[in-house]
């Protein structure tokens, strides 16, 4: 091995363009160049760590959807197994499988995050001046062979299988996939799904493709992959997964806590109530109806879904006299941070203040 | 009991209306109650009320809002 110590690297034109394997520090984004948010694994604002169900559909760590058509094939947890993490890593998502199956061709069993088109806007896609990306992630399994992935469009019409092999079994490996841009297709660049990224583990015919080509398809997978669901007790743990612009797969941009929670929040929050406490403010719209207003992390990618394990009363404002539940409630509106929930109060009229206990309250604008 | 995640489109839900009540006494929908007790609102950037948009093009139909 050897190096080299100079003091300045200038292209062979004098220019600013010098890349360095096939990275170029002049023109490639280093802070904020992972487009997947929470590839780390680190934040669990759902389940604080606690294991899903088997039937297990939908969002579970922050950003990452664990979807299976046929419930009752995987639980998903953090930090499943308890293993080591990779160096430079303190979590994972970790895949059981609960039995052994054979997939049927209408199912799809995998790891989704979807990426919002503001956040891919960029890249092109859709184009003719599409930009290669490449994604990089760190896998570890009790099975090895091929495994399958895919990219794939909101309207699930445009997809690029992929695949990689896990070589050992139960050993951390970082795997790399490059691929040049869509130059066709519709690509959301607004605030709406851009980019999926897919992690199969239990795809039927329906779904798989071959790897290494654009297709107008809806893959998940790629044709002949290792499907974890097959073999009961199987693992599938999965962190440091990173999307960037170019051919090269940099190291993990490890953000800031503070930072990548907030990211998260622009899709999910929840406001916990340890202690009665107030949450919102508001006014009786008309009889029995009041409109209060809370306070999102951040603006949220569009006006979130509301559910609530919480008992939630409203009281005037005024002097304090007396207090009314509150039921059926609903976000309506945001505008910033500000969400405006309407909801149904029997008994107090005028200024409101909206108090809470005994649960939390749950916001959702997830893609 | 926490709630862990939302539910697809293709899992047995229903949907209830839920109207509003404008200051000039106007009454309007704006959103709808899901069966596992997520209120979804109708912005078409909510993907919640995007299924809710499938779930009614599968001829379904939500229960009308309480009086």
């Amino acid at each position: 091995m050897s190096s080299i110590s100079v003091n300045t690297i200038t292209d062979a034109s004098g220019g600013t363009t010098t890349s360095i394997n096939g990275y170029t520090p002049t023109a490639s984004n280093m802070a904020g160049r992972n487009r997947i948010i929470n590839g780390d694994m680190r934040i669990d604002q759902r389940n604080a760590g606690a294991a899903s169900a088997n039937t297990i559909n939908g969002y579970f760590l922050d950003r990452w959807d664990v979807s299976q058509i046929t419930t009752g094939k995987i639980i998903a947890q953090q930090n499943a197994g308890s293993v080591t993490p990779p160096v430079g890593f303190g979590n994972y998502l970790g895949i059981t499988s609960q039995s052994a199956y054979s997939v049927i061709s209408t199912d799809r069993t995998m790891i989704t995050q979807w990426i919002e088109g503001f956040n891919c806007a960029d890249l092109n896609w859709g184009t003719a001046n599409a930009k290669t990306v490449t994604l990089s992630f760190w896998v570890r399994s009790s099975l090895t062979g091929t495994f399958g992935g895919a990219f794939i469009n909101y309207d699930g019409n445009r997809s690029y299988a992929f695949s990689y092999t896990v070589s050992s079994a139960n050993t951390w490996e970082q795997k790399s996939v490059t691929v040049a841009g869509d130059t066709t297709g519709t690509w959301n660049v607004t605030n709406g799904g851009g980019i999926g990224i897919r992690f199969g583990l239990g795809v039927g015919s329906n779904y798989l493709g071959t790897a290494g080509a654009w297709s107008a398809s809806n893959f998940a997978g790629v044709t002949s992959q290792v499907n974890l669901v097959g073999t009961s007790g199987a693992t599938f743990y999965i962190t440091g997964v990173q999307l960037e612009e170019g051919s090269v797969a940099t190291s993990f941009e490890h953000r800031q806590y503070g930072q990548e929670l907030a990211l998260c929040q622009r899709y999910y929050f929840k406001q916990v109530y340890s202690q009665t406490q107030t949450w919102a403010y508001g006014h009786t719209q008309t009889t029995n109806l009041a409109r209060v207003t809370t306070q999102s992390p951040v603006p949220m990618r569009a006006t979130p879904s509301f559910s609530t394990n919480a008992t939630l009363y409203a009281v005037y404002a005024g002097d304090s006299s007396g207090s009314a539940p509150m039921s059926s409630l609903s976000c309506i509106d945001f505008t910033g941070t500000n969400v405006i929930i309407e909801a149904t109060v029997t008994g107090v009229t005028g200024f409101l203040i909206a108090y809470g206990y005994n649960g939390s309250n749950f916001y959702s604008a997830e893609l | 009991m926490e709630v862990t995640f939302i539910l697809r489109s293709y899992e047995m839900v229903s949907y209830k209306i839920k109207n509003t009540i404008e200051m000039d006494g106007t009454v309007k929908e704006i959103g709808v109650f899901r069966s596992d007790g997520w209120a979804i609102p109708f912005d078409p950037a909510n993907t919640d009320y995007q299924e809710y948009l499938k779930w009614l093009a599968e001829g379904n139909t939500p229960e009308p809002a309480e009086e």
